[in-house]
């Protein structure tokens, strides 16, 4: 992986002590894209809802395959925000997930020209800080 | 939903309230003075168009996302006292909605005369929201900015790029909603692109900024603030305007939403503006054939070709091809932002696109339907989001 310069003072990380998405983000600093499901019906749940949300303790969070195919995407160019600007052009993309649901992320290893509907992509991941790690995407050839 | 139809309030507000009074300052890229202060005069010119003073006003309800406060604009404004009051937030959703909010407590005896304002400064680049992102994100946000999916140019050109490869729309479709907006600007002395005719040849060759949507594809930034008083139709019988009537309105957010992010409708395609609709046609006894007109909100273009499907003017994946053969200008079946929209009259929100519906109505528009009886008013698609169907007495 190339080396990324200092993360700018104005990156929008997440907040990884949200409650609800927590899981996610440890997840993702262990190297695992995790989702959460309805534990009798195995239907997947996205956004995730709270644990204590009345059918909170339903929902378990699970190992996703990693794997899905872009559903749609844009090339984002100047003028854009500055923590990403060593990006550009970024390809942004909505991934649907073998699962099912439809993530927003970015590709890496993948030139904009070489984009297709459909296209499989797989997880990787962008540690970004000692807490935050990023799921990104690349192409799953 | 129309099972509720029967119980629904809206029955006991159709036509029941009117606008009565419109006020607006000049659009600017730079106004030079906070919106706390703009918010005033935006409604004083309102009042003074429908021929009342402030203290006739006991209701406010505002187009807000940032900290201004009503007692603070009632009490420069003069109002003795406000009965009752709110603010809806959701950027490009919330102006019909400050309509139905505001007859919903006139109907309900809350309130007998409502100020509806939208004020925004947003000329500046430093002051766009996605510019000024900070660490950390939380809620909805959290799901899509720190992969850097903020600015709402590439939010809504996902669904662009989506819409293209679904049903072949292209972006000379695209192009013929930004040409028939700034055609309409020309004939408005107010808009900031009035002068500045636009062609599909420079269209097209307009630099990407979220491909693949263009330059032109995107709205204007813009410093401005209007205003629209609404009463009972019985107070508007004894005022100086021509009463525009609130026939149907309607807010919708759709099932699962994320903030403008919003990519696990199902559907796929099946916008907040899809189900907005739904409720508002049910609402209203006029129906899409019957709208001489449409104001449908163009923070981007792609906004009104989905619009113009989630509305039922055309089926979904058709929205591209009725754009075309001048249908949506002028002279054409359906003419759309007939004051040339948030893509070449101002950007605030579109509220300005609400003042154009009262125009239309009045017979006072600089592109004017001759005739107008009925028009259709819509906040953003993809955003918690609201609609109104306006006619005449």
């Amino acid at each position: 992986m190339a080396a990324r310069p200092p993360l700018h003072p104005d990156y929008p990380l997440p907040d990884v002590d949200d409650p609800v998405m927590r899981p996610f983000w440890e997840g993702a600093r262990a190297g695992k894209l995790v989702q959460q499901r309805d534990r009798a019906t195995g239907a997947v749940v996205w956004p995730p809802k709270p644990m204590y949300w009345k059918g909170g303790g339903r929902l378990e969070w699970f190992e996703a395959s990693g794997r899905g195919r872009v559903y749609t995407w844009v090339v984002a160019h100047e003028p854009f925000l500055p923590a990403f600007r060593h990006l550009l052009p970024l390809v942004l993309v909505v991934v649907e997930l073998a699962e099912g649901p439809r993530l927003v992320g970015y590709m890496v290893r993948c030139a904009p020209e070489a984009m297709a509907f459909g296209m499989p992509v797989r997880v990787a991941f962008e540690r970004l800080t000692e807490r935050v790690t990023l799921p990104v995407w690349e192409p799953d050839r | 939903m129309p099972d509720g139809l029967d119980r629904d309030l809206f029955r006991r507000i159709q036509d029941r309230v009117a606008i009565v009074g419109i006020g607006q300052l000049p659009f600017a890229k730079d106004i030079g003075r906070p919106i706390s202060d703009t918010a005033v005069e935006a409604i004083q010119l309102a009042l003074e168009d429908a021929g009342l003073e402030a203290e006739d006003v006991d209701g406010m309800s505002m187009f807000e996302m940032e900290s201004t406060h009503e007692v603070s604009i009632a009490r420069r404004l003069g109002v003795r006292q406000l009965t009752w009051w709110d603010k809806i937030a959701y950027g490009g959703g919330a102006s019909c909605a400050t309509l139905m909010h505001a007859a919903a407590a006139i109907a309900a005896g809350l309130a007998t005369t409502v100020v509806c304002h939208r004020a925004r400064n947003r000329g500046s680049p430093a002051s766009r929201p996605w510019a000024q992102e900070r660490a950390l994100v939380r809620d909805d946000k959290a799901l899509h900015a720190p992969w850097g999916l903020v600015r709402p140019v590439d939010v809504i050109g996902m669904w662009a790029h989506r819409h293209m490869h679904e049903f072949g729309t292209k972006r000379e479709h695209f192009g013929n909603v930004a040409i028939a907006a700034r055609r309409h600007a020309n004939r408005n002395p107010r808009a900031m692109m009035y002068g500045r005719p636009l062609d599909m040849a420079t269209y097209l060759a307009a630099r990407p900024i979220g491909w693949p949507l263009h330059l032109y594809d995107c709205c204007l930034e813009t410093d401005g603030a209007l205003a629209c008083v609404v009463t009972s139709v019985e107070r508007a019988r004894d005022l100086r305007q021509k009463p525009v009537l609130v026939h149907a309105v309607a807010q919708a957010s759709g099932p699962n939403p994320v903030h403008l992010a919003n990519y696990n409708a199902t559907p796929a395609m099946e916008t907040t503006a899809a189900f907005c609709a739904k409720l508002l046609w049910a609402r209203s006894q006029l129906q899409p054939a019957d709208m001489d007109c449409a104001q449908i909100y163009d923070a981007f273009t792609p906004l009104v070709v989905m619009g113009l499907e989630d509305y039922g003017f055309c089926q979904r994946g058709e929205g591209g091809p009725f754009t075309e053969g001048g249908r949506i200008e002028l002279g054409g079946a359906l003419p759309v932002l007939t004051s040339g929209g948030g893509l070449s009259e101002a950007y605030v929100h579109g509220f300005n696109l609400l003042l154009e519906g009262v125009r239309q109505i009045r017979g006072t528009s600089t592109a004017q339907v001759p005739g107008c009886r009925a028009t259709l008013v819509t906040g953003a698609s993809g955003v918690a989001t609201s609609a109104v169907v306006l006619r005449g007495a």
